[in-house]
């Protein structure tokens, strides 16, 4: 549960809660297929992984480790807060990998009446592989 | 190789039923714990009026609902050689169970860059804007497809 977080609490720099996931098992990939709808054979076929040059086998959604960053982010910020969030998928992530997610508040601004803040964020594995790197926006309340 | 005279053309409406079972079987299978999208009661205590969506849950209409792989197959991309290399979510309103929600993917551009590797790749950009059932806007989204080649 994200408790209230108020613009005037938060600077450039504060750091949002680390968020470790994992280690990833198939079984995931299959849960996560079943609830996106994403059936793509790469996610939960090793042998057809290996046969389109993913020698380590199945690999995760991107959208599973986006959804980790996602859990990050609301499980700090509410959700009803979020106004953007955007990543680029710069890493594959891979059986057995753990994922830690990370962010740094990099912006706050006032404008057209919100109280905005701009967040890094970044998915990584245990070798500090990224996975991951993207930002999200919210728009948080004042105090009083 | 993705067929660069498909840039700006709007393929077929999806739209989708939001059920609150599948929230709640999104946010099971990340693993996410927060109450907001598993319980009505704990969303109503935080200030929502049902379990709301979460983050990346419009991956799922774009799934459930096949509509991708009629644009991979019209832009004459190789299913089996696309990664998903970027996504990004404008969030206008909470998307709740019992919403209709309905966009047409649109091709934003598409681009030929090399990797580092010295890799050629398509970057394919769908762009989709998402309304409600009201006509309210909820979310724009942005997904940029990696044809390797």
């Amino acid at each position: 549960m994200a408790h209230e977080i108020y613009f005037d609490d938060i600077q450039v720099g504060t750091e949002m809660p680390p968020l470790v996931k994992g280690p990833m098992q198939k079984l995931q990939h299959v849960i996560y297929a079943g609830a996106s709808g994403d059936f793509n054979p790469l996610h939960t076929d090793d042998d057809f992984a290996k046969a389109v040059g993913m020698p380590s086998g199945a690999i995760s959604h991107g959208m599973l480790v986006m959804g980790f960053v996602g859990q990050a982010i609301t499980g700090w910020i509410p959700k009803k807060h979020l106004k953007r969030f955007g990543v680029r998928f710069a890493g594959m992530t891979r059986q057995g990998n753990t994922i830690t997610i990370t962010g740094r508040v990099t912006d706050k601004r006032s404008a057209g009446g919100e109280n905005l803040i701009t967040c890094e964020v970044t998915a990584a594995d245990e070798t500090g592989d990224v996975k991951i790197t993207g930002s999200f926006e919210a728009a948080l309340p004042l105090k009083g | 190789m993705a067929d660069h005279s498909k840039v700006g053309k709007e393929y077929a409406r999806v739209s989708w039923e939001v059920e609150r079972g599948k929230i709640r079987e999104l946010a099971r299978a990340i693993g996410d714990p927060n109450p907001i999208y598993l319980d009505r009661e704990a969303a109503i205590r935080e200030g929502y009026q049902d379990t709301p969506a979460p983050p990346t849950f419009l991956t799922v209409p774009i799934f459930w609902s096949a509509s991708l792989p009629p644009v991979i197959m019209d832009l004459g991309i190789n299913f089996m050689m696309v990664l998903h290399g970027e996504e990004e979510y404008q969030y206008y309103r909470e998307i709740y169970p019992g919403d209709v929600i309905t966009a047409s993917p649109r091709i934003a551009s598409i681009e030929e860059k090399t990797s580092k590797s010295g890799r050629k790749m398509d970057m394919v950009t769908v762009e989709l804007l998402y309304t409600n059932q009201r006509g309210e806007k909820v979310a724009r989204e942005r997904a940029v497809l990696v044809e390797r080649k």
